[in-house]
Parts: structure tokens; C-alpha cells; sequence
């Protein structure tokens, strides 16, 4: 069985390529279906919880978001990124200057492979994350990207992939937010987002709110058996054509058109379009009805990521009349592929995620469920260390965050990588230290993978050990010391 | 020749946005294949750069800085979709936008609108040209400069800055090659494992970037103006002749190390126009490219899941035009249409052949079908994108240089067979499928309304006349039978038809009847047609 084609080890899998899986969105059947084949369920929910997905399209620049700090290592940031002298900005460096206000405070600071204590700050604009992480409710996984199994430099170098197996498609956009979110390639049709829906759907009155995104569609939140549900940052749209008791002046043109959509034939793209129809007509006055209630009165920033997260404080706010025990909730914000003007361009951005999150954040403590909600950032990939000039191109592993009340925070997890672009070998043909975490140009070799990452955040939101594997398949080829499956970052 | 009206419909719906009787009666008269020579032939309609400059978009001195907005953009773009004369040209350039992607969305340059449109007629100029040409003239456009960060390009330096690889592999990875190795009829080669082999690696991506260093904007013809902002201070604005020009190359910003990609090596020290034809050269051979564009194409225009026989056959026209020429755009489209897969019935009756109507499509059908005029002249649709609240989708406005859609996206969870691909389902969600119908609605009847200022006063309003419809408002069953064929060659089945012709009967309607209930008539007729699925999915 190929370690790079995943779902094909559980009884889950066979249950999805032999066919047998309701395909319409239901409830319940898988659940009890795996219960009775003496596959344990994972639930048995009687609090609730949400997980939220912050994807940064684009591949976010790891470097300047988490910027470390010490000397030793921000001078050689500095060279490499063309900064000026005496620790100024210059180039795609940051001043150090610039960092101080947003330094982070870890209760433990972290070690470098070559022994060198590190610090870091958080980009200038990211002063809400900054002061979360420094109170203790949010955390940085340093080095984090797409892994089959544990990877050296060398067996990335080396071009057996049977024996060293690698994600397919590194470096290109598509793929790797599609392998991010559902270890397959482009054209994969369940995440492990989705997959934690489907174990949350016995436990949820109603399917359809187990995995909602506020942004478009993404493998992420697809399940065998959940769907994603779509709903816009004004909440679920009311189609009034077939509502309303008129149209154009005819009840008969308006019910004719809520019976004309959601019709289903022989053509089967046609059903499908219906289907989404049908779905959104069944469940617009549910959500409308969750937001119906007065909401949190923290104020969110006037931009779509901003405005995403606070319809998904909204729609937490309205879970019991969601009748939901287990979300999963994804946002998005675009623009982070800066092959060029990163200085100009990324702290905009970054402003917008922390901002965001922060207010997010504010607004989980005012509804006084801050312990119940989890939110993490997630991105294609990191960028090169090295500079184009302006910007700096697509890399591997980054830096990200996990904030809420629930998270281990003021804290960093995994290794932190040397700062270098070298390609520096010693006798032996071994990389230096300070080379091995790299593959060229400063592309970081993840020390943690999306695997590890995923799974901590699925047993905190209830998933068992028995249960991980089908949901990340690769997760078997991690373990022990050095790739622990659950990271830690969770109280 | 098309054996019925339905069938000519069907046709002029793949080849241009729309279908009228006199394009049925044409189709029908000379048969498809002299309507293409006819429309190949035709004068180029006024090109998007001129639009904006006739409507007073290249003025600096406007208060409304429109070197910095993208709105003129969005306003050219459905002026061209919806008036253009040169159908078949404008809907292959469509198609050709939806490939070689840039967008009004993420372009930062001055005078950015000029850009985009000055793209947009690169691509209506290359349409029915080559593909080499093509290819060419999109590496050396300016949006694309800025869009894929070829704009100021540099070598690499001592100081380990590297060239930027954006370009080398978007063109790689999207625009010729596609990420693995396919057969002449676009299926995935498999190695002896049975796995995808990817047809270029980082060390080929890295190598090609060099190509692609020492060019910027061609600013020799640049005149500065000294703006005065509101507010206080000045700006200096270059004039729009750079968004014009294909960039220059500053040959001592060039790489002069030697690049090997793909099989091919450039030596060290070639000149840059030398290096450029030499990589565009290999791109433009190499075995994927025939298979890889042509399956796309055809995916636009007919069906998301062609059979690897028609792929191939298209193919084969790119690889040989039957005059020995490789890359012959105005064949491979006709290829694309004429073929068998197209215009047969097979498809007709098939479960899963066809696709989606891309939403801003049936905006321009709607407007070309009912002859929509602008009150204003200015096309003032503006950004369509928001899926809540209008079509998720708008001309030149792709989210990213992956397009809207993606073409081997899935959607989760459905009944299709395992294999089956429906890219334009990518934009459909709980809250587009709503969007579109309650902006449709407001549309239909009301047009498509600019307001300025503020309290807001109606500035354009793109608005139907509805004249073929109205002179069958008394006869619900012939109004659905001509919207049947206008706007979906036929496909509606009749149990569809009796629905929608039931609900118009509900409402009692003789001659004498107000103009008021005739319009309203013909308002939920088109409605409800384009409502219906069996108009959405595309036959």
C-alpha cells in the first residue's frame, strides 16, 4: 500500500471505497455504523467545543511573522535578508528595533540543535497575538509543513521516494493547501476538518452545523458523511424568489420556483446543484434563528478575515439553537504570496490576522466560553529565508499559532530552526547543524508535521488514539521523542 | 448542418455567449463550420484600452485618481462581454483569461485599469493567432509583469539574493505544462509504481527563473504629471504608455549564468532575448502542452469531463494544423466545437456530460439575449464577486492566478462517478446558489443600477427591453418555448416547460391586459428558466 495514497487503512476507508457511505449529508449512519462493526466512536460529548481554522492563503512568510530575536540569530537574519547595518531595517529585514514592543515572554525559552538559546517577537503589527501569547492563551509551533514520515535533508536530497517518501508537489500553491488540509494532492474531496465532523455528527442534533466555513469552499471542512456548510459573513442567505409569498407579483411564480429548485432528475450535475439548493433552503432558517440572538458586543474590525471570525462568534453564540456539541469552523484571508513588496504588503495582513483573532478571541471570554473554542492558523506553506530582492518565494515549514483559553500558552512548540541558507557538508558528506533544517535558500525541513499538529488539536476535541489514524493516515510514521503525536500545546 | 434550431442554439451557446434567431437562421443556412470562418474574419471590435480612453478613464487630472482604481476595469470588461461585435473572439479570449490568469484583484500598479484591459485585448488579439505568440506576448505584458512579479526581476547577487521564481513556475505550473506528465489525450502518464510523474522539479523551476531577470516597464515613453490630492501634498503619475509596452530588458540585470530545464540548456552568457526564445521555445514544444491547454479549452467552452479521444483529437490539431503548423489557436477552437463530441447528440442523453454555466456567463447571455443597453453608455456593473449578495464571479477578477476553479476540482459528497470533475462547482455553496437568484431577481426587472453619491442618485442602468418576449406575452406556452431555445438550446424537458408555463398561467393575461402584468409575465418566465438546473448545467 503506498505510504503517499492515505485513506486507505481504515475501516472508514474501505466503508468510503466500497460505496457504502450515506452521500446526502445525513446524520448518524457512519457513527453507528462503526459502532457496530466494533469501531468505537469517539464521542461522547456532553460539553461543547469548537475548533477554528485560520488559513493564510498564499504561503505566509514564516520569517518576518515569528522573527527571532537574539542576537546571534537576528544578525544573521539580518545579513541574510539584506537588512542594514547596526540591526536596521533594510532589504526584507526588520529592524530590531521594530520588534522589541512585540516580544514574546515564553516561561521556558527554547534551544536551538546548536545549543543557542532563542527568542522571537511576533511581527510589529501583531501586538493583540503578542499580548495573548504573553497572558497565556496563545502559543507558537515553530517549523511546522506537510510530512510523510520524519525527513532529513539528506533523504530530501536523495531521489529513492520509495524509501524516503515525500508529500507530492512541494511548492505549488494548490497542492500543498490541499495536502494541508487533507494529506492528498489537488482533487482530494475529504480533510481531516471534515473528518472530525463526521465523528462529531451523532453527537449534533443537526449535521449540517458540524463544519461551517464563513469563507468559499475548501477540502478542509469536507467529511465522508459531514458536509460543509457555507454561510456568508451576513449569516444564511434567505432565497427569496422561492420565500417570499410573491414574486413579480405571483404566489404561483414563487412556488413554483421553490419547487423548480430543488427539483432532482437524471443528470447528475444537475442533482448536485440542486442538492446544494435543497440544503441551503433546509437550513437558512436554523442559522438565521442562531443569529438571531443579541451578539457579542466586542467590537471586530471592518475586513472580511475580521468579519468571518465574528460570524463565527455568532454562530457559537447560537449553537444550542444550532443544537451543536462539536464544531469545526474554517475563515480565510488572502495575499501572502509575496514573491514582492513583503515589507510594504505583509504587515497589512498580518495586522488584519491579529487583529482578528484577538477580537475573536475577546469575544469567546465575553460569551464565557474562551476554554471551549480553539483557534489555529494554517498556511500552504512557509517562504524561503533568502531573498528575491523584494519578497521571497514559496518554502516549506513555518511558524504558526494556537490561541484560546484552552492552549498551553506563552509557550513555543517543536524545534526552533537555525537561521541559514547555507549548504555547508562536512567530510563525510553530513550537513552542518545549522544547514540540516533547511532544503536551499532558507526553505525550512519541518521538524513537526501537519500530521502531529492536527492531532493534537483532534484529542483535544475529543478524538481517541484508536480513532487518529483514519483521519491522518500518515500519523503512524511519527512518534516518539523527537515527532511526538500530541504536541503538547493544549491544557 | 444543424438538423433543428435546437441544435444551431447549442452550438452558437459553446461559440459565443448567446443565441438569436438571426444567428440560428445563419448557423442553420451555412453550417458551423463557415459561421466560424465568418466570424474569425470579423473586424476587431473597439479594443478595452480605447473604451476606457473614450470614456475618460486615462484623464489624470480626475479627482477620482482613476490610476489607482480598478472600477474603470470592471466596467470595460462587461462593455466588452456584453457589446462586442466579434463574439466568437471575445468568448475564446474568455476562455483564454480563465488560463492565462491575471487579475483586476491583486493588481498593484498605477493606471492598473489600462493594464488589465490593455491584457484583456492581448488576449482577444492572440485568440484565433498561436499559441507561441500568445505565450509570448503574455510573458512580456506588464499586468502579467506586475501579476507575476517579473516587473524588476533581478539576477542573482553576492549577497544570496536569488531571482524571484514566481513566473518560472506559474508558467510552468499553469500555463503550458501542468504539474505531471500526460499522455497525447491529456490522461496522467504512470510510472511502473502506477504513480503521477511530475513534469518539472524545484532545480528546473530555479533554472528558469533566470530567464526571466532584467526586465521592467517600458517607461521611454512616459510623460509625468505633478497631481495636486485632495487633502494636500502632490503625486507624480506616469502617463498609461508603459501598460502598453511590452517590458524591456536591462541586460546587465540579467542572469548570465547557464539555466537547464526540462531537457533543454541555455549557456552561460546568452544573451536575455536569446535565453527568452529558447525557454519559451522548449515550453511551447514540449509534449504536455498540446494535451494540457486543449483539455482546458475544451472544458470551458463544451463539457468538464471530455472523453481522452476528443481530447486527443484536439490535440493533434495543436500539434499539426494540417499545414504543418504548430500551435494554430483558430483551429484548435474550431477543432474544439466542430467536434463530434460537441455537436453529436450523444451528450444530450449522458448523465454527466455538459457543465455549469459560469455565473458571469449567464449575466452576459441574459444581457445579449434580451438586448441590454447602458443608459449611461458606461457599463457601470462594477465587482460582482460577492457571492451573498450578487454572482461570485466577475470578468478579469479571478481570486488568484489559480483561476475561480481549479480544473480537476471535485465537489464533496456527490453521486458523481469516481473520476468525474466539475471545476465550476468550486463557486457553489449554500450562499452563492442563494446570491445568484436574489440578485437575478432584482436584475431581471430591474436592471443592473449605478448609484453615485450621497443620498445615492442613479448614475447607469444596464436594463432588457425584452421585445421578442413581450410579442409573445399572450401565449405563456410559445413565450417558454422561445426562452427554452434562446437561452438553453431546447434542453428544458417538457415537464419543466409545464411547470413554468402553469405558474404564468396562474396570473390571467389578454392583450388588453396592463403593460405592468405583460412585463411581470415575461420577467418570471425568465426567471424561473434561468432558475431551473436544466438550464444551469449546459448540454
Amino acid at each position: 500500500m503506498h505510504l503517499l495514497q492515505p485513506h486507505l487503512h481504515t475501516r472508514r476507508a474501505f466503508l468510503r471505497r466500497s460505496g457504502q457511505l450515506a452521500l446526502t449529508g445525513a446524520a448518524l449512519p457512519l457513527a453507528l455504523n462503526l459502532a457496530a462493526m466494533g469501531e468505537a466512536a469517539a464521542f461522547d460529548a456532553t460539553d461543547y467545543k469548537a475548533l477554528v481554522c485560520v488559513f493564510l492563503n498564499g504561503g505566509n512568510d514564516y520569517a518576518n511573522t515569528v522573527v527571532t530575536y537574539d542576537d546571534p540569530s537576528y544578525n544573521l537574519y539580518n545579513t541574510i535578508r539584506g537588512g542594514g547595518v547596526g540591526q536596521t531595517a533594510g532589504g526584507i529585514a526588520l529592524a530590531k528595533s521594530a520588534l522589541t514592543a512585540t516580544l514574546l515572554n515564553p516561561t521556558g525559552a527554547p534551544l536551538d540543535v546548536l545549543g543557542q538559546t532563542r527568542q522571537y517577537a511576533l511581527h510589529p503589527s501583531m501586538s493583540g497575538l503578542a499580548g495573548l501569547f504573553n497572558v497565556g492563551k496563545a502559543a507558537v509551533q515553530l517549523n511546522i509543513g506537510p510530512l510523510v514520515s520524519p525527513t532529513t535533508r539528506l533523504q530530501y536530497n536523495n531521489s529513492n521516494r520509495s524509501l524516503y517518501p515525500l508529500p507530492p508537489q512541494l511548492f505549488s500553491h494548490n497542492d500543498q493547501q490541499s495536502i494541508w488540509q487533507s494529506s492528498s494532492p489537488e482533487g482530494s474531496t475529504v480533510g481531516w476538518g471534515g473528518n472530525l465532523g463526521d465523528l462529531a455528527l451523532a453527537g449534533n442534533t443537526n449535521a449540517t452545523f458540524t463544519c461551517m466555513s464563513v469563507t468559499g469552499n475548501a477540502v478542509f471542512l469536507s467529511g465522508d458523511t459531514a458536509l460543509q456548510y457555507q454561510v456568508s459573513t451576513t449569516g444564511a442567505i434567505k432565497i427569496t424568489p422561492a420565500t417570499a409569498s410573491t414574486v413579480y407579483g405571483s404566489s404561483a411564480v414563487s412556488s413554483t420556483i421553490k419547487n423548480l429548485i430543488q427539483q432532482t432528475g437524471s443528470h447528475k450535475l444537475e442533482n448536485e446543484y440542486n442538492k446544494v439548493t435543497q440544503r441551503a433552503m433546509a437550513a437558512e432558517a436554523s442559522v438565521t434563528a442562531a443569529l438571531a440572538l443579541t451578539p457579542p458586543t466586542t467590537v471586530f474590525p471592518t475586513d472580511s478575515l475580521a468579519q468571518q471570525l465574528k460570524m463565527v462568534a455568532r454562530l457559537i453564540k447560537g449553537q444550542a439553537v444550532l443544537g451543536a456539541k462539536r464544531q469545526v469552523f474554517m475563515v480565510s484571508i488572502s495575499g501572502f504570496d509575496l514573491h514582492d513588496n513583503l515589507i510594504a504588503q505583509q504587515p497589512v495582513l498580518l495586522d488584519r490576522v491579529s487583529a482578528a483573532m484577538t477580537a475573536f478571541y475577546n469575544a469567546t471570554v465575553e460569551m464565557g466560553m474562551e476554554n471551549k473554542v480553539t483557534a489555529f492558523t494554517a498556511s500552504e506553506f512557509g517562504r524561503t529565508l533568502a531573498s528575491n530582492g523584494d519578497g521571497s518565494d514559496h518554502g516549506w515549514g513555518g511558524h504558526h499559532l494556537v490561541v484560546g483559553g484552552a492552549v498551553k500558552g506563552q509557550a513555543f512548540y517543536g524545534k526552533p530552526p537555525p537561521v541559514s541558507v547555507g549548504n555547508v557538508k562536512d567530510s563525510s558528506g553530513n550537513y552542518a547543524l545549522e544547514d540540516q533544517w533547511h532544503v536551499g535558500q532558507g526553505r525550512l525541513l519541518p521538524s513537526t508535521s501537519v500530521d502531529q499538529y492536527a492531532a493534537t488539536l483532534a484529542t483535544w476535541f475529543g478524538v481517541t488514539g484508536s480513532e487518529l489514524p483514519g483521519i491522518l493516515p500518515n500519523l503512524g510514521h511519527f512518534g516518539g521523542a523527537a515527532y511526538p503525536l500530541n504536541l503538547g500545546f493544549m491544557l | 448542418m444543424p438538423a433543428s434550431d435546437e441544435a444551431a442554439a447549442r452550438f452558437l451557446l459553446q461559440a459565443q455567449f448567446s443565441a438569436s434567431e438571426a444567428d440560428i437562421a445563419s448557423v442553420r443556412a451555412s453550417g458551423c463550420a463557415a459561421w466560424l470562418e465568418r466570424q474569425i474574419a470579423l473586424p476587431y471590435g473597439t479594443t478595452g484600452w480605447d473604451w476606457l480612453n473614450s470614456q475618460g478613464y486615462g484623464d489624470v487630472s480626475n479627482p477620482a485618481n482613476y490610476y489607482d482604481n480598478t472600477y474603470p476595469g470592471d466596467y470595460m470588461a462587461w462593455s466588452q462581454l456584453m457589446t462586442a461585435p466579434d463574439t466568437l473572439r471575445k468568448r475564446l479570449a474568455l476562455a483564454l483569461s480563465e488560463f492565462f490568469v491575471v487579475s483586476l484583484t491583486g493588481l498593484n500598479s498605477n493606471w492598473r485599469s489600462h493594464a488589465m484591459a490593455h491584457y484583456w485585448d492581448t488576449l482577444v488579439a492572440q485568440a484565433m493567432g498561436n499559441y507561441r505568440g500568445l505565450l509570448e506576448a503574455i510573458t512580456l505584458n506588464p499586468a502579467m509583469g506586475y501579476y507575476l512579479s517579473t516587473k524588476g526581476n533581478k539576477k542573482e547577487n553576492a549577497a544570496g539574493r536569488q531571482p524571484d521564481e514566481n513566473y518560472a513556475r506559474e508558467v510552468m505550473q499553469l500555463f503550458s505544462i501542468g504539474l505531471y506528465q500526460l499522455n497525447a489525450d491529456g490522461t496522467t502518464t504512470l510510472d511502473g509504481a502506477g504513480q503521477k510523474i511530475p513534469s518539472y522539479s524545484v532545480s528546473d523551476i530555479s533554472n528558469l527563473a533566470r530567464v526571466f531577470t532584467g526586465y521592467d516597464l517600458d517607461q521611454s515613453q512616459n510623460v509625468d504629471t505633478v497631481i495636486a490630492q485632495t487633502g494636500g501634498g502632490t503625486r507624480t503619475i506616469g502617463n498609461t504608455a508603459f501598460a502598453r509596452l511590452p517590458m524591456v530588458l536591462t541586460p546587465s540585470n540579467h542572469s548570465m549564468l547557464a539555466a537547464t530545464f526540462l531537457g533543454t540548456t541555455i549557456p552561460a552568457s546568452t544573451a536575455g532575448a536569446a535565453a527568452l526564445k529558447t525557454a519559451l521555445d522548449a515550453l511551447f514544444n514540449h509534449a504536455n502542452t498540446a494535451p494540457f491547454f486543449c483539455k482546458q479549452m475544451i472544458q470551458r467552452l463544451v463539457t468538464s469531463n471530455p472523453s481522452p479521444a476528443y481530447v486527443a483529437r484536439v490535440a493533434a490539431v495543436f500539434v499539426d494544423n494540417g499545414a504543418g503548423v504548430r500551435g494554430d489557436l483558430a483551429r484548435v477552437f474550431s477543432a474544439i466545437l466542430l467536434d463530434d463530441e460537441a455537436r453529436g447528440p450523444a451528450g444530450l442523453t449522458q448523465a454527466e456530460f455538459g457543465k455549469l454555466r459560469e455565473p458571469m456567463l449567464r449575466l452576459v447571455q441574459w444581457a445579449r439575449t434580451f438586448g441590454v443597453t447602458s443608459s449611461s453608455g458606461g457599463w457601470k456593473i462594477g465587482d460582482l464577486s460577492n457571492a451573498g449578495t450578487q454572482l461570485g464571479q466577475s470578468p478579469l477578477r479571478s481570486p488568484s492566478v489559480f483561476n475561480y476553479f481549479r480544473p480537476g476540482y471535485v465537489p464533496p459528497s456527490t453521486a458523481l462517478s469516481t473520476g468525474v470533475v466539475a471545476p465550476e462547482f468550486q463557486l457553489v455553496s449554500e450562499s452563492s446558489v442563494g446570491g445568484y437568484l436574489n440578485y437575478m431577481m432584482g436584475v431581471i426587472n430591474g436592471g443592473i443600477k449605478r448609484y453615485a453619491g450621497n443620498p445615492g442618485v442613479v448614475v447607469d442602468v444596464v436594463s432588457a427591453a425584452y421585445v421578442g418576449e413581450l410579442a409573445l406575452a399572450t401565449n405563456a406556452t410559445a413565450l417558454v418555448q422561445r426562452l427554452n431555445l434562446l437561452l438553453c438550446a431546447g434542453q428544458l424537458s417538457s415537464a419543466t416547460q409545464t411547470l413554468i408555463v402553469t405558474a404564468l398561467n396562474a396570473t390571467p393575461l389578454t392583450n388588453s391586459s396592463t403593460s405592468t402584468v405583460k412585463n411581470n409575465r415575461i420577467y418570471a418566465a425568465v426567471l424561473m428558466v434561468m432558475a431551473s438546473a436544466e438550464y444551469l448545467i449546459q448540454k
